[in-house]
């Protein structure tokens, strides 16, 4: 009993500064989020049906992407050592589903979480700046990995079929909200798939968090170097046709 | 004496209650609508911390000169209401009526930005990397992210470009410690709040010696 009263005492002392330790770490799991009662992937709330029946202007877009723009950079090729996530060619449906889970809570993103407030962008700018983001081109180089392992990250990829939903060339999948996973950072790649693999990010789909669950963290850290290293989906599929 | 009204006896009796009684009713301590004074006679109250054209020479009181008027109108409600806190702007801003913010924002709104410097030119260049990539480490944003690559600000984001480095110092050390709250969203609290000292001195020195001319 003193024991626990004890442990008690000292869990609420340390409290504030594991706050202050975790202030811009994405690592709080949210009560919402995955691992949750209730929690079902892909709820479509009701600010993010809001914001995709809005008519977007990627002209507008650009103007609204200022806010954005302090960490994911002018060109929204944020930043190489996978800090921030670059943002040029993902999906407008993909970053209106990001934006409203980090304001809604459902991902935690204290670094995000200020600028993805209503006071920086209405659901109107997070139309605009889908669109405008979905029609970028890539103009820097991307962050890789330090080692080149694309052969054991391409195997891992295929035999375990994450192209069912990133598809073959890691173009995502607009219509389901999946990702483009290909020429994004990799320190980005490889830090989302842990915080996936241990379910402490919040709006991870169960299937991925499965998928990846038996991958070990060179498995991860493959995977990720293969995505880093795959072109620009565009240039791909423009090929193919 | 005894012939005297009784209201008569009490005004001699309170002589100089009555004199000071006068006197405040003919200052204008609290204003009422029907008695705004001109907008060139108000300015002067605002000129003597600010100066006329906004360009205030005092290190401590900031710059209001080319500002977006909005946000000046914005900051004077709040210290009406209290939202924002400052030992001298509590005082004179019950003076003002709310109804007259609108041309003072107005006014200084619409004055040339003077030129500033900065005050130990010694941190300008940290400063500057830090206003143009943010620290990634710590991740805090740049700041020309909102305010612009030259501090010329928007409608949300103020400009700050110019400013004397000691009112910026200050402004980001009660962002820092939450005594000053009126941001909206805590966006700048929270930036202010990934930001050491040292760092919010360079970049408030290189925010001094920009032009904002965007």
């Amino acid at each position: 009993m003193m024991n626990k009263t004890l442990a008690c005492i000292a869990l609420t002392l340390l409290l504030p500064i594991h706050a202050a330790l975790a202030d811009v770490a994405d690592e709080r799991k949210s009560p919402l989020g995955y691992g949750s009662k209730g929690y079902v992937w892909g709820t479509i709330s009701l600010e993010q049906a809001e914001v995709m029946k809005l008519v977007p202007d990627a002209r507008r877009g650009e103007e609204a992407f200022r806010g954005c723009r302090g960490c994911h950079k002018r060109d929204a090729a944020g930043v190489m050592d996978g800090t921030y996530p670059r943002l040029t060619g993902q999906h407008a449906s993909v970053v209106i589903k990001q934006v409203t889970e980090v304001r809604s809570g459902l991902r935690i993103n204290p670094k995000m979480d200020p600028f993805a407030s209503d006071h920086a962008v209405t659901p109107q700018e997070i139309a605009d700046i889908a669109n405008y983001l979905s029609t970028l081109e890539t103009t820097r180089e991307n962050g890789k990995g330090p080692d080149n392992l694309s052969v054991r990250g391409k195997a891992l990829y295929l035999r375990n079929r994450c192209g069912i939903c990133h598809g073959d060339n890691g173009e995502g999948n607009a219509d389901k909200f999946y990702p483009v996973v290909a020429a994004q950072h990799y320190g980005y790649l490889l830090r989302e798939m842990v915080h996936i693999k241990k379910g402490t990010r919040g709006n991870s789909h169960p299937r991925m968090v499965k998928a990846i669950g038996k991958f070990s963290h060179a498995d991860l850290e493959a995977v990720a170097d293969y995505l880093s290293r795959l072109p620009d989906y565009r240039r791909v599929l423009a090929k193919g046709k | 004496m005894s012939r005297m009204h009784p209201s008569t006896r009490w005004l001699r009796r309170h002589a100089a209650v009555t004199v000071l009684g006068l006197t405040l009713l003919a200052l204008p301590p609290l204003v009422h609508a029907q008695d705004i004074p001109p907008l060139s006679e108000r300015l002067q109250l605002c000129a003597s911390c600010h100066a006329m054209d906004g360009n205030s020479v005092i290190p401590e009181n900031p710059k209001i000169s080319g500002m977006d008027a909005g946000y000046l109108e914005r900051q004077m409600a709040d210290f009406k209401s209290g939202v924002r806190k400052s030992p001298v702007m509590s005082g004179i801003i019950p003076l003002v009526d709310g109804k007259e913010f609108a041309a003072l924002a107005g006014h200084f709104s619409a004055q040339k930005p003077g030129k500033g410097v900065a005050a130990d030119p010694r941190l300008v260049a940290e400063g500057k990397a830090i206003f143009d990539e943010g620290i990634v480490g710590s991740a805090v944003p740049a700041c020309s992210g909102c305010h612009n690559e030259d501090g010329s600000g928007t409608e949300k984001y103020p400009r700050v470009a110019g400013q004397h480095t000691a009112y910026v110092v200050q402004q980001m050390l009660n962002f820092k410690s939450g005594e000053r709250a009126n941001d909206s969203r805590a966006l700048m609290r929270a930036v202010a709040k990934r930001m050491n000292e040292k760092e919010i001195r360079a970049v408030a020195e290189y925010v001094a010696t920009l032009s904002g001319s965007e």
